[in-house]
């Protein structure tokens, strides 16, 4: 990874694995004897303790960021704030926690479709769009999305009309993009609720398009 | 039991910020041990029921992190990891809550 790129912001240094065997098994044994109280006091069960894990784990998922889309599509001066100061726009929702990186979010219109890359390395935005999906960290990804836009959309199954142009937006630590999709014809006057169960992770990264109706 | 209540991903742990926030990789959590993802589960679930406050938590996982001296410009692989402290913030919780 080039130096000069700047993704991250002093790195965590936990990131390695730093104990042995032996070592494990004492903290192995910490953590077990408090499991084992705490369910003898009723205080948690296995199962709940396994749910948290999965929750954090996995749950992290796009509805923040489609909570975001959807009070876009239905208040205008909400999205020409979110336009202007995604991070402050974003935040007025209750979702923070960038570590220092700008939120910026880019609308798509009848002229140009946006696409969100991470072309060095995979920063994501994922206190809206929680954990990126596999192919977003792939090399093909990063490198073909910025050659053959038009082609890589179509693997995804997005089909765009040819006078629409494709921009390329490549994220950085410094500045993180969100797609802002077009809201579909069919979806007009529906309630927020409704409009975020159709704002899929795809359309938010630009790969996609919100599911119609 | 309502430990489940509010099972949803919580902003104030989620996005912790500064020393003491989550080690990740774009985003994933990064757990090296099973046992590092019960002590995080199990500090989480106790904050859910109630039994403190999240700051209560992070104040005393902040200053275990202080006291080990290290920083991300002063990485020290050889003290103890990131949920070495959170184990050993959880065990001070519980003695303080007298839960233990």
């Amino acid at each position: 990874m080039s130096s000069n790129h700047k993704h991250s912001e002093p790195a965590n240094p936990y990131l390695e694995k730093r104990r042995n065997g032996e070592e494990t098994s004492e903290l192995e044994k910490r953590v077990s004897d408090i499991e084992a109280l705490l369910i003898s006091k009723g205080i948690v069960s296995k199962e709940s303790l396994d749910r948290m894990i999965e929750i954090y784990e996995k749950d992290l998922g796009p509805m923040n960021g489609a909570r975001v889309v959807a009070k876009a599509w239905t208040d205008d001066e909400y999205k020409s704030r979110l336009l202007q100061d995604g991070t402050s726009a974003i935040a007025e929702l209750g979702f923070s926690g960038l570590q220092g990186e700008h939120m910026v979010v880019i609308e798509n219109t009848q002229e140009v479709h946006n696409v969100v890359v991470c072309t060095l390395c995979s920063c994501y935005p994922w206190p809206v769009l929680g954990l990126p999906p596999s192919w977003y960290k792939d090399a093909p990804y990063r490198s073909r999305i910025v050659l053959e836009p038009r082609e890589v959309l179509e693997e995804f199954g997005t089909f765009l009309p040819e006078h629409q142009e494709i921009r390329v937006w490549d994220s950085s630590a410094e500045i993180r993009y969100m797609v802002l999709p077009r809201q579909p014809e069919q979806s007009k006057g529906a309630s927020e609720d409704k409009l975020v169960g159709l704002v899929t992770r795809d359309s938010m990264i630009g790969v996609g398009l919100p599911k119609p109706s | 039991m309502n430990d489940l209540k509010g099972s949803q991903v919580k902003a104030e742990i989620s996005m912790m910020e500064g020393r003491d926030s989550l080690p990740r990789k774009s985003g994933d959590l990064v757990f090296h041990e099973e046992w590092e993802k019960r002590a995080f589960a199990m500090a989480i679930a106790l904050y859910s029921s109630g039994y403190y406050q999240w700051e209560e938590f992070r104040d005393i996982l902040i200053s275990e992190i202080n006291s080990s001296g290290e920083t991300a410009a002063n990485p020290k692989p050889e003290k103890p990891g990131y949920y070495e402290h959170w184990l050993s913030s959880l065990e001070k919780l519980l003695q303080r809550k007298e839960i233990v």
